[in-house]
């Protein structure tokens, strides 16, 4: 298994020779075992994966939000601009070309973010170079991205995850391979139609398996935008046998292609709450499970306020929880690295760090606030202004 | 020399089954159902594996004296398929390429072809496993009707067939309305006739179990209680109260059937109650203790 392991590492990082002609651009193997993963397009999210580095092909992830915020649909549009990006073939169900258009773009090459990552990254001790990426957690804390260690060591391999400018738009090439399938909304008159009950997603299905099997060499990504919403899904899909048999049809598509699919779908948890036993058997068949509830609009701009004058980290937006990780959790769920299950985690969106991740720790008392950004000395003249004040 | 290579061998064949769960683990006693259960986050299948390698890989003297009766395993998944269970069994030793051409084992594919209309690829990769291509539940009675008299052969073989059904309840979930937990626990009785003992695993997460308000929760409950009474133990997995730790994985509380009072072939004897903690490693690995261990 050691040996195993080693020999990746030596594969992915340093020669990169022999495994860029067997791996598809845009995956790379998994640093714990092998693996081919992918990139989410959020460097965060692929740090959290339970130590692979990255969404591990062949498996799916299922983002639950709560409230009308769309923190999820901006995952994915990340996932679908990535996808894009390399070369992958792009399935999305259920939304029209328009939802194309928003997709966030790449950011510009020269900014000053990218320059200050380059010069740390050279810093860096060089003997550390194979076990930075089992931190990876820690590296996504401080906003360090992955694929630029790789970039500074051979400048000629090809990024994992891109930069992504949320005010940018992406400019799709015409040779992009994206495909909108609308959930088949067929609402026949025909009362013996629906007597008979065509699941919405058997069109989808369809599309599927014969695109994967007419491409069988490429990489495929499977967009499935808000699961189940009214507004795109008719009301029988809600039925158990059509969604779950959906889910589980689309399981079965991704064992099926262990080395060539993966799939982001969005389930709005205001209308499907997870104490319903229906949430819970699509959480169970897909294999993570990851819940955004972001914090109520109004907390925001005060938090934003008080938070942004004493650090240049972004406030928090909202917590995120993970239930269920790829791989890590079919196996029994233990022995990963750093994989934050259970932890308190809070994301982010900023314009051009994207979805941020990071563990939730309690912003510093309103008192205590102002103390690192004055100044030890300051600390008692402050006490004063505030008693001339009265 | 010869006998420390041998001591070896053993120490590391028994290493792969948790000391703590041995009794459990070990073949249970004719006609028995053992439930295993698990939730989101805490999944069966390392259990499941730990009872396809004591029952396949048993070493002990017995079965090398009567040859007549070898202990065979079905295996039928509804969200897995063969490749997984390869994978994870390669680890513990288990080598089901080759159990399956001495016809110990076989595998049911309850994940491939159940909902999936699309023409599939030839089988020749998937190495042994038959693909359930129907949800009824009349089709899929009958294949696993006929895997079993596949893996039986002879009539008058006394061969043990360990039955596996692993999630089972995916059925009841998706399948529709033609099956209903009554029929599902009709057809369950049904095969214990003809196999020498079943284990089955469900899930049994709060929100499928705690609210009766659609069918889809009140069949699932319905399902995996019955079979809980039924059941000679239950071993239920479940992530840990206090929250999450480097290294636990999860609890698991083994409970005994109603049965085990009136038992009179000493099952109660091995198995007693208790709950105890268990870690997966990133190698496959289990390490079984008990609290404070």
């Amino acid at each position: 298994m050691s040996f195993r392991k080693r020999s990746v590492n030596v594969g992915d990082g340093g020669g990169s020779i022999a495994k860029d002609k067997i791996l598809s651009t845009g995956t790379r193997p998994s640093p714990l075992d092998g693996r081919p993963t992918t990139s989410t397009g959020t460097r965060s999210l692929d740090s959290l994966l339970a130590g692979h580095a990255g969404l591990v092909l062949g498996n799916s992830l299922l983002v639950e939000e709560t409230g009308t915020t769309d923190f999820s649909g901006t995952l994915l549009r990340y996932y679908a601009s990535e996808g894009i990006l390399q070369g992958h073939h792009v399935h999305v169900l259920g939304m029209h070309e328009g939802w194309a258009r928003d997709l966030p773009g790449l950011s510009g090459e020269s900014s000053s973010i990218r320059t200050e990552e380059k010069r740390a990254s050279d810093e860096k001790m060089k003997i550390a170079w194979r076990y930075e990426r089992l931190g990876e957690f820690g590296a996504g804390a401080r906003d360090r991205p992955f694929s630029n260690n790789t970039t500074s060591a051979s400048q000629t391999q090809t990024v994992f995850c891109h930069d992504f400018d949320l005010s940018k738009r992406l400019v799709i090439p015409s040779s992009a391979q994206i495909q909108f399938v609308p959930a088949s909304a067929r609402q026949s008159l025909d009362f013996t139609d629906t007597e008979l009950g065509i699941s919405p997603f058997t069109t989808f299905l369809n599309h599927l398996a014969t695109h994967l099997s007419a491409a069988a060499t490429a990489v495929h990504r499977i967009i499935v935008p808000s699961l189940l919403s009214p507004a795109l899904y008719p009301p029988q899909g809600s039925k158990p046998e059509y969604v779950l048999q959906f889910l589980h049809a689309l399981r079965a598509l991704l064992r099926q292609y262990p080395a060539n699919l993966t799939a982001m779908i969005t389930l709005p948890l205001t209308l499907y709450p997870r104490i319903t036993g229906l949430t819970r058997w699509m959480e169970l068949l897909s294999d993570g499970v990851i819940e955004l509830a972001p914090f109520p609009s109004s907390a925001i701009p005060i938090k934003a306020a008080s938070n942004a004058s004493t650090s240049q980290e972004e406030p928090p937006q909202g917590m995120m929880r993970i239930h269920r990780l790829p791989v890590f959790h079919e196996k029994g769920g233990g022995g990963g690295e750093s994989s934050g299950f259970g932890d308190d985690l809070a994301f982010s969106l900023s314009r051009r760090k994207g979805l941020v991740i990071k563990p939730y720790s309690l912003p510093p008392v309103e008192g205590d606030e102002e103390t690192p950004q004055r100044g030890i000395e300051h600390d008692h003249g402050k006490a004063t202004k505030v008693d001339i004040e009265f | 020399m010869k006998a420390g290579l041998f001591f070896d061998i053993n120490a590391k064949m028994t290493s792969r089954i948790p000391p703590l769960l041995e009794p459990y683990l070990a073949l249970p006693p004719e006609a028995s159902l053992i439930l295993l259960t698990g939730v989101l986050g805490a999944s069966t299948n390392w259990l499941v594996l730990r009872y396809l390698h004591s029952t396949l890989l048993r070493q002990d003297g017995l079965s090398e004296i009567t040859h007549q009766s070898e202990d065979k395993v079905l295996l039928i998944s509804f969200m897995r398929d063969f490749a997984f269970w390869k994978e994870n069994g390669r680890r513990l030793g288990i080598d089901f390429d080759k159990l399956v051409t001495k016809k110990r084992f076989a595998f049911l594919d309850g994940l491939t072809g159940l909902f999936l209309k699309a023409p599939q690829k030839p089988s020749s990769t998937k190495g042994g496993g038959v693909v359930l291509s129907k949800s009824d539940l009349a089709s899929v009675h009958e294949e696993i009707r006929q895997a079993l008299e596949s893996l039986k052969g002879r009539e008058d073989a006394e061969d043990k067939v360990l039955l596996v059904v692993d999630q089972i309840d995916l059925l009841l979930a998706a399948g529709g309305d033609g099956i209903t937990a009554n029929r599902l626990i009709e057809m369950l009785m049904g095969l214990r006739e003809h196999v020498y003992a079943i284990v089955v695993t469900l899930y049994a997460d709060y929100p499928l179990l705690g609210s009766h308000q659609t069918p889809l929760e009140t069949d699932h409950a319905a399902l995996l209680l019955s079979l809980a009474h039924q059941a000679d133990f239950t071993m239920s997995l479940r992530l840990l109260d206090s929250g999450t730790a480097r290294d636990v994985s999860g609890v698991v509380r083994i409970t005994v059937g109603d049965h085990a009072a009136e038992d009179v072939q000493g099952l109660h004897k091995r198995i007693e109650e208790r709950e105890l903690l268990y870690f997966v490693g990133g190698d496959g690995g289990v390490k079984v203790f008990e609290r404070g261990q």
